[in-house]
């Protein structure tokens, strides 16, 4: 009877158990889907408030003033925050690939044991590098060097350090880590045999490496250089600080001079302009948060179909 | 096959050059390989360096290098006392909050749950949520926490903003340690006839604890780090009273804000923009060395389980 009575008791606290995990398990489905709400929501407004912008207008027009500062009526152009978002993402991504992968490739295949043992530490401190501390040294040694090296371009300006090109090698030294260590295990992943089997036909390193191990590899690589650039888009701190801020486009996009010259992108208007904005004005903030979350979540689809790639080969 | 034949399989080329030919570009590519990892390398043993150098001769105060002034780590504008405070508290209070939600979460996902439609959101919530920017996140913790819930700009809206955005790490880091717990310590606990909270709490849990410890150890890098997700919800001010009080619905700074807010917004009154310089120098340099002090840590104790593992 007592025997009974004490399973009994163990069963209910076995389910009190088994409920708590649940609704933990579920808190995260409820944040995603409330991040989405809340932001969305606060969004979306701004095309239907009265003194909002049109659709066309916000996502095409370059002239970003919701506070109405220059001119009595707001203006919410954020095409510019947008492509400048984009210009460095991409950018800093196309520099920072071969890097990553030949640091990848170093620490698999090449380097000798002793020097991955001393190198990895150093590795994983950066893929947790608060952005803070980058964007300080970005600050006060690049943006300086930066300055100096193109004032040929720039004539001299003494804001030139400032901008895309600063932005960028900060974004490389943010995300080379976070590629790198993902594809270290992409191709730790690949089989032993699949690199015996390329030297026993008589390749050399290059070729075992080139036409071997790296296309067995392909899939999670590009997962790497996705989350690379999902990253990058949602990087505040260290971008914000050596942009320099500024509200408009420059004149002319595909010219060298638009990498030197104090310019903004989306995360770094939100983390300056945010706090002090109320109304139809935060609301067009809150827009530039709801375009960030939706690409970091198309990042997030797509590095998905890569990883689902992988797993039918 | 001998090397006559391997020259007409090749065509005209002969097979000296050949050979020549792939030996060449295999030097000239692992000659990059080593160049690419020494330029990487390089740079970032220089910028640990150069935070490190920076703390020890940038100067605020009597001439003194900051880390070695007792003004910095006091209170005053001149001082990071609070910072590092605050920073600790913050940490500390995401931790008790994120520690069992997580836990509960991963064990829900690697013990209970069978694989099916529940599971599937859930990995893929927990993936989206770990790719959303912080910064959005942190206007996210500003309207449901602070004004929602109407805890303000406060350190308990900072620590529910970071529990939300250290939740899917913390889980990945917490499952890795439980399904790194053999299934036959499982299986001989249930077919003992216990119950199966009280195999996870006396079989599972301690065995997986090493695993959970290097877990926390790693989110509390990025706890500490964070900066975009706590500016609009904990704050970039301390308020006149102190910040040396464990009440959470008081805004307060942490070192990483203090250091953007020193070098991009106007300089605090009080203290030259050199000064300023000098302070951020200092504090980023001290984020490094915990920084360090955690990775150390987390390694050591990934150590102790091999050890513990071959032993046994």
């Amino acid at each position: 009877m007592i025997g009974a009575q004490q399973t009994q008791r163990r069963y209910r606290s076995d389910q009190v158990a088994r409920i708590i995990f649940f609704m933990c398990a579920a808190l995260l489905i409820v944040v995603i889907v409330s991040v989405f709400i809340f932001v969305g929501a606060n969004a979306l407004r701004i095309f239907f408030d009265p003194g909002g912008a049109t659709f066309r207008g916000y996502f095409f027009s370059t002239n970003w003033d919701p506070g109405a500062n220059l001119t009595d009526t707001p203006q919410y152009g954020a095409a510019g925050l947008i492509v400048g978002s984009l210009v460095i993402t991409f950018c800093a991504a196309l520099i920072a690939t071969p890097l990553s992968i030949g640091v990848a490739l170093y620490f698999t295949e090449v380097a000798p044991r002793r020097i991955v043992r001393l190198f990895q530490p150093l590795l994983e401190i950066f893929v947790g590098m608060p952005s803070v501390v980058i964007g300080f040294i970005g600050l006060v040694v690049l943006v300086p060097f930066l300055t100096k090296l193109a004032s040929g371009v720039t004539g001299g300006n003494a804001a030139g350090g400032f901008g895309w090109g600063a932005a960028i090698l900060v974004l490389v030294v943010m995300i080379v880590p976070t590629i790198s260590s993902i594809s270290i295990d992409a191709l730790r992943a690949v089989p032993q045999s699949v690199r015996e089997a390329s030297l026993a036909l008589g390749s050399t390193r290059w070729q075992m490496m080139s036409r071997a191990v790296i296309p067995a590899a392909l899939p999670m690589l590009a997962t790497a250089v996705v989350f690379g650039l999902a990253r990058a888009i949602g990087e505040t701190l260290a971008v914000a600080m050596v942009l320099g801020g500024s509200d408009r486009l420059p004149q002319t996009l595909l010219s060298l001079e638009a990498f030197f010259q104090p310019n903004a992108n989306i995360t770094q208007t939100i983390l300056n302009e945010f706090p002090e904005t109320f109304g139809v004005e935060r609301e067009a903030y809150w827009m530039l948060a709801f375009v960030l979350l939706v690409i970091s979540f198309l990042f997030v689809v797509v590095s998905r179909y890569f990883a689902g790639r992988r797993v039918q080969n | 096959m001998s090397v006559k034949q391997l020259a007409e399989a090749v065509g005209p080329e002969s097979t000296p050059r050949l050979i020549r030919r792939l030996h060449i570009r295999n030097g000239v590519a692992l000659g990059v390989i080593w160049l690419i990892a020494g330029i990487v390398g390089a740079l970032f043993l220089s910028i640990i360096v150069y935070l490190l150098v920076q703390g020890f001769t940038a100067s605020a105060h009597n001439g003194l290098p900051v880390l070695l002034d007792p003004a910095f780590y006091g209170t005053t504008e001149l001082g990071i006392g609070s910072e590092l405070f605050n920073t600790f508290y913050i940490l500390i209070l995401t931790e008790l909050l994120l520690i069992p939600i997580a836990l509960s979460a991963a064990i829900f996902t690697v013990e209970y749950a069978r694989q099916g439609r529940f599971i599937t959101v859930v990995r893929f919530a927990a993936e989206t949520l770990a790719g959303i920017p912080s910064i959005v996140l942190g206007l996210f913790g500003f309207i449901v926490f602070a004004s929602l819930f109407q805890f303000h700009i406060s350190r308990l809206s900072g620590a529910l903003t970071l529990l939300c955005l250290n939740f899917p790490i913390a889980l990945r880091l917490f499952e890795d340690a439980l399904n790194a717990v053999p299934r036959e310590l499982r299986e001989g606990s249930l077919a003992l006839g216990s119950p199966k909270w009280r195999m996870i709490r006396t079989v599972v849990l301690p065995s997986a604890l090493p695993g959970i410890v290097t877990g926390i150890i790693l989110s509390a890098g990025k706890i500490i780090g964070e900066t975009a997700a706590i500016v609009f919800t904990m704050g970039v001010t301390n308020p006149f009273s102190g910040v040396f009080t464990l009440n959470p619905l008081i805004a307060s700074d942490s070192l990483t804000v203090r250091i953007w807010y020193l070098k991009t917004q106007d300089t605090p009154a009080g203290m030259t923009s050199a000064q300023a310089s000098a302070i951020a120098a200092g504090a980023a340099a001290i984020l490094i060395v915990i920084l360090l002090l955690i990775n150390l840590g987390a390694r050591a104790i990934g150590r102790a389980i091999e050890r513990r593992v071959t032993a046994a």
